[in-house]
């Protein structure tokens, strides 16, 4: 079992699919969150490296103030490694000192995402927004009606259930 | 809630406890004459005479014992006896249609690399792999003999033909004569899984390529199991420098593949399998003692696009990850073994994985695709540069009469179809022909899709 933000992910579970048990992240964002971890699309939970879900806790604990993701150089087919005389760690090191001198512009679409209590949040101000203002869109999740015009001759049970000023 | 409502609502009663808290609890209203009716009994009321019948009881259906089934069915059936794989292309007179049979060894590349799915499935339903020996196989197997003293730059082949025409076979059939002559054989019966995104990778520094390591670790361990007695006497170039250790230069192959075997085994890691796989590649190409095979099964999947996406969700082309860039180097002709051939088979069956055009371009392949490409459509420049010098072997679309009578005694010896009043002359011509010749829609929808007695 994996905790990640308080969230159980059972171990054999496809991690593509067990992200999205967390609020917030949906399909396309656990697709994004795998190919930012290089995790495979049939990798079960059980098989995630400790680094990979620890990148996965630190990142989605803020992912605002993450780092932005470097450029990796693709080797060309003429490419010759480096002799293993120079360590990784060197390498490591060197490819670095390019990234400081380059500015990164950060295009993720990932820096601004917002999940759990953020997101609950953010919705909450937005429907108390719609009340202040004293909108259409307010009165009716006042009323616990439905807001997008749907008919309430019948039906419309899940609005009168869900729709309220303070939701979630 | 006043107590008229709690006595008029149609569904459960609302009960109230001692501490006042209303509780609802539902209550089945039973009057005293009535029988409550249960399962597997009547009930018959005649004013207050009640009388119950019971239910017959289903029969208890037993199973037979083993000694009991004497139904044809059950009887097992007999493997026809056919002559071994090896020792009839051995013989030079004419084999053209002679089925044989395979006796895998524990060692054997069908048992420990796999099967393409297809060949799966019609050894599992043969219950023993079988084949025929075409005239196609004595080229092919020409073809391999003479490529087996020359580099393998000089010997690139690809199997191309229409679906369902014989090309995995055939590329089976080259592996076993390969294996059988003493080569040392690498086989990836499906290409499609090192593109799929079914394995691990990341991205690594040192090669600036993304590094599948559990398949180059599966890919080490079937080489060594398969190609054992070989890899005991050829011994690595160079050292090998890994992270924790280093592998002396003079170490024999299955020694340096037995490090990463440890390696996995003790921390469950196989982050070296790469460098190591590299460097026993490495040693193949430069010894000259036996011949190599490198043999790839949906060739076509390495030259599209892969499943693999980058941190910045940008897809990965095959040649930045480390499998297909090895099998490509080899198939282009930027490394080569010092004796040897890369033979790779196409695929129509995977529509995710189509014929690229790059591939298409090099095969000149115009006729098998039937897909509209001009001039104007958008091609790989580094992808293109892998495939020079790639050469088509055409694989006939249609079976020769005495093929498909081979083809058809296999199926036939394990009583796949017909019985005792079948005519199979009549039944063989009429499918032949209705197939046009075509092995699979011979064997799948002639065949085995045959419902006459």
């Amino acid at each position: 079992m994996v905790h990640v933000l308080g969230i159980n992910l059972p171990d054999g579970h496809v991690v593509k699919f067990a992200l999205t048990k967390i609020y917030g992240v949906g399909p396309h964002i656990a697709n994004r969150l795998c190919a930012r971890l290089q995790v495979h699309d049939k990798c079960k939970v059980k098989d995630l490296s400790p680094f990979q879900v620890t990148s996965l806790a630190s990142f989605l604990s803020s992912p605002t103030t993450s780092p932005p993701l470097p450029r990796l150089p693709l080797a060309s087919p003429d490419f010759t490694p480096p002799p293993s005389t120079i360590s990784t760690q060197e390498l490591q090191a060197r490819f670095n000192e390019q990234l400081k001198q380059r500015t990164i512009k950060s295009t993720d679409p990932l820096r601004n995402l917002k999940i759990e209590s953020e997101l609950r949040r953010e919705i909450r101000e937005n429907i108390a927004h719609q009340r202040m203002i004293g909108s259409y869109v307010g009165r009716r999740h006042a009323m616990h009606l439905p807001v997008r015009g749907q008919n309430t001759q019948n039906n419309a049970k899940t609005a009168r259930k869900l729709n309220r000023l303070e939701r979630n | 809630m006043s107590l008229l409502t709690v006595v008029s609502r149609a569904g459960p009663s609302v009960r109230r406890n001692l501490l006042g808290q209303a509780m609802t609890e539902s209550v089945r209203w039973k009057s005293d004459d009535a029988q409550v009716s249960q399962p597997g009994y009547i009930t018959k009321r005649k004013g207050k005479d009640v009388q119950t019948k019971r239910r017959k009881p289903f029969p208890q259906f037993r199973p037979l014992g083993a000694g009991q089934l004497k139904d044809e069915v059950y009887q097992v059936v007999q493997a026809p006896k056919l002559p071994e794989f090896h020792k009839t292309v051995a013989k030079s007179d004419n084999l053209v249609g002679q089925p044989v049979e395979w006796n895998p060894t524990e060692t054997d590349p069908l048992r420990i690399f796999g099967l393409p799915k297809n060949l799966l499935l019609e050894f599992r339903l043969l219950s023993k792999p079988y084949s025929v020996i075409r005239q196609v196989t004595k080229d092919a197997l020409e073809t391999l003999n003479k490529a087996g003293i020359s580099p393998s730059s000089n010997d690139r082949w690809v199997l191309t033909g229409k679906p369902g025409s014989g090309k995995s076979f055939l590329l089976l059939q080259t592996v076993e004569h390969a294996i059988q002559n003493g080569w040392a054989v690498i086989y990836i019966p499906r290409g499609v899984d090192l593109v799929n995104s079914t394995t691990n990778y990341a991205y690594d520094i040192r090669t600036q390529i993304y590094v599948q390591s559990t398949f180059s670790f599966q890919t080490l361990q079937r080489m060594s199991t398969v190609n054992k007695a070989i890899f005991e006497n050829i011994t690595l170039q160079k050292e090998i420098v890994l992270e924790k250790q280093t592998i002396p230069a003079g170490t024999n192959l299955v020694q340096a593949i037995e490090v990463a075997i440890q390696e996995r085994k003790k921390s469950g890691s196989v982050a070296s399998s790469p460098a190591i796989l590299d460097a026993v590649m490495r040693a193949l190409d430069t010894q000259t003692d036996v011949p190599v095979l490198l043999a790839v099964d949906q060739f076509q999947a390495l030259y599209g696009k892969t499943s693999y996406r980058d941190q910045h969700f940008v897809p990965i082309h095959s040649f930045h990850l480390s499998m297909p860039r090895l099998i490509m180097e080899y198939a282009s002709g930027k490394r080569s073994f010092a004796r040897g051939a890369v033979i790779g088979a196409i695929s129509a069956a995977q529509s995710t994985n189509p014929l690229p055009i790059e591939l298409r371009d090099a095969l000149e392949l115009d006729k098998l695709d039937t897909r509209v490409i001009t001039e104007y459509d958008k091609r790989n420049k580094t992808m293109i540069g892998y495939t020079q010098g790639l050469k088509k072997f055409d694989v006939p679309e249609k079976l020769t009469l005495e093929e498909a009578i081979g083809v058809f005694e296999i199926w036939k010896g394990v009583k796949a179809f017909g019985g005792d009043n079948t005519f199979y002359d009549e039944t063989f011509l009429g499918k032949y022909t209705e197939s046009g010749g075509n092995p699979r829609e011979f064997v799948w929808n002639g065949l085995l899709s045959n419902f006459a007695p």
